[in-house]
């Protein structure tokens, strides 16, 4: 009896070494403290190193990573300075991480696009928790797949716009996850250039120069539970197809040319839930079609909506215009999209049926509004008791102002908490 | 008498001279292109196209440039003239009918056409040998935003030399 309780001990640690060793020789995770140069060890790394890279500065610059299943982690303090060389890390292998780092100063260039960490046909990739600071391009992701950014901070020089390039920069990319991440005084905050299927979550983008996030001829993305204050200009999505925008903060965009989301050629997508404070223009929409806009929130913008007579087939229900100066403005009599069941704050009718819903139709277009349009001078009338007048009349009247865009059902009361 | 008419003559045409339309100055990080409605700011590629009243169309590339002159959003005889940043001296407007363009995926624009313009063709000879690419008229431009982004429906005018 004791004699077969050995046996089984003795088995069941030889499986145990057997075990162990397997999973340490072929994959092992040798760990090596980088002493000296990190392009050297890079070098000499084998697949499955895990580079440790102790506390201090390392002045380097094109730091290549050709091995795949190679970990750089930084431990805290570890700050690799590209003194203005050019690109810092650049990875062309698959299951690279990165991450704990610090990576600064790349430089700028008019012709290259010098970035903190560069991927370039990279697949599997994680670049998490890193600090960026003070480059042309932070995060660049050229030709890659099914990688993830998450949890990095990354500040741009912020000088001057037209020199700087973007904090994350995806192109022609497919299956990338970016959250959490905080970037701010870059050009765009998050770029996509023909990248397909990425999701963009829990970001703040504040005070880039341009875009807080910008598409450009991308699809099937969803962004989501992201905040976009004080960009220059706020977000971009143009000429892209299926991008779901849900959750997401766009405030304090303000100036001249300053939307919470500019839409431009923009079909089948989705805006729900989405929160527009403060904004010159909260949602602005030309050539765009077949987008559902849903139960979203706009308070206090210049203007809520701005939609082009180009744009068709759109859909607005169950949003909230509270205390806009212009609910929804257009630049035609002709109108091909849809209100119905929002609220409106400016609401002037009443509800004798007791459905909550507004026996008089609302017509959401002010003449004033379009008086604006054509001689944005007369913008110095606004709150007179002429302009007051001139809308009722026109209210009760439609001559101006586009006949069906209407709201039927007219909430009485917000919908939104 | 005929010195004063002289002189008068001279301040007229300096006049003239004064009134005749040109490229505007663009605010980098302010303007927004007239066309895609991004703003405007990359300046080695944001062009102008000017009427002949003196009213300026800003873009943030060539390439809406182009499309905007193939779309006539401007009606033709409007048009006064068309202004690029030379690329390697983006101070420096060259009139787009004379200028020489590069084609080249490496050096990327803002609308993804990649064309960047110079005044003189040996800078755009030298950023070819350099980034690949191949070299077009103003012609060629409009040729190739006419494939590429509205199908080959527009004409390109005959007269674009």
């Amino acid at each position: 009896m004791k004699k077969s309780i050995k046996k089984i001990l003795l088995l069941v640690v030889l499986l145990l070494v057997v075990a162990v060793s397997l999973a340490a020789s072929p994959y092992g995770e040798r760990e090596i403290r980088v002493d000296g140069s990190i392009a050297a060890a890079v070098e000499q790394a084998s697949p499955g190193d895990i580079l440790i890279i102790p506390e201090g500065v390392y002045r380097e610059s094109g730091i290549t990573l050709k091995t795949n299943r190679i970990t750089l982690r930084g431990e805290p303090g570890a700050v690799i300075d590209g003194e203005g060389n050019g690109h810092i890390l650049i990875i062309k292998a698959d299951s690279v991480h990165i991450e704990g780092l610090t990576v600064r100063n790349t430089g700028l260039s008019h012709v290259r696009d010098y970035s903190a960490i560069r991927l370039e046909g990279a697949a599997h990739f994680r670049v998490n928790n890193n600090r960026l600071e003070n480059n042309m391009f932070g995060i660049y992701v050229s030709r890659s797949a099914q990688g993830e950014v998450t949890g990095n901070r990354i500040a741009g020089g912020g000088a001057r716009e037209s020199n700087s390039g973007n904090g994350v920069h995806i192109f022609d990319s497919q299956k990338v996850k970016v959250s959490e991440n905080h970037i701010s005084l870059h050009r765009d905050g998050i770029y996509l250039e023909f990248a397909t299927s990425v999701e963009i979550t829990q970001n703040v983008a504040i005070d880039n120069m341009r875009y807080g996030l910008h598409y450009m001829f991308s699809r099937d993305s969803v962004y989501s539970g992201n905040e976009f204050r004080r960009n220059n200009a706020g977000v971009a999505v143009m000429y892209s197809r299926d991008v779901v925008m849900n959750d997401n903060i766009f405030a304090d965009n303000l100036g001249p040319a300053s939307y919470g989301i500019l839409m431009k050629e923009i079909s089948g997508s989705e805006v729900a839930g989405n929160r527009f404070e403060n904004n010159t223009i909260a949602l602005y929409s030309e050539g765009s079609s077949r987008v559902r806009i849903e139960n979203n929130s706009f308070k206090q913008n210049g203007w809520a909506v701005k939609i082009w007579a180009n744009s068709t087939d759109n859909v607005f229900s169950g949003n909230a215009f509270i205390d806009n100066t212009f609910d929804v403005a257009t630049n035609s009599r002709q109108h091909y999209n849809t209100f119905a069941g929002n609220y409106w704050s400016n609401y002037d009718g009443y509800d004798l049926a007791g459905d909550g819903i507004g026996d008089v139709p609302h017509r959401p277009v002010r003449l004033y509004s379009i008086i604006v349009e054509r001689n944005p001078v007369s913008l110095i009338l606004h709150r007179s008791l002429f302009i007051d007048v001139l809308d009722l009349a026109e209210r009760v009247m439609p001559a101006l102002t586009p006949e069906t865009l209407v709201d039927e059902k007219p909430l009485m009361k917000s919908p939104l908490p | 008498m005929k010195r004063v008419n002289q002189a008068l003559l001279a301040v007229a045409m300096l006049f003239l001279a004064a009134c005749e339309p040109g490229p505007k100055e663009i605010m980098i990080g302010q303007d927004e292109c007239a066309y895609c409605r991004m703003t405007i700011s990359d300046k080695p590629f944001a062009s102008q196209l000017v009427s002949t009243t003196g009213k300026a169309w800003f873009f943030d590339s060539v390439e809406c440039l182009a499309a905007y002159e193939l779309d006539e959003r401007v009606e033709t005889d409007r048009i006064h003239s068309r202004w690029v940043p030379d690329f390697e001296a983006p101070d420096t407007w060259v009139n787009a009918r004379a200028a020489h363009y590069l084609h080249s995926e490496e050096l990327r624009s803002p609308m993804g056409l990649n064309l960047s313009a110079y005044g003189n063709n040996e800078q755009a000879e030298q950023n070819r040998q350099s980034y690949g690419g191949e070299i077009k008229a103003w012609r060629g431009v409009l040729e190739l935003v006419n494939e590429a982004w509205l199908d080959g429906r527009r004409n390109v005018p005959a007269t674009a030399e």
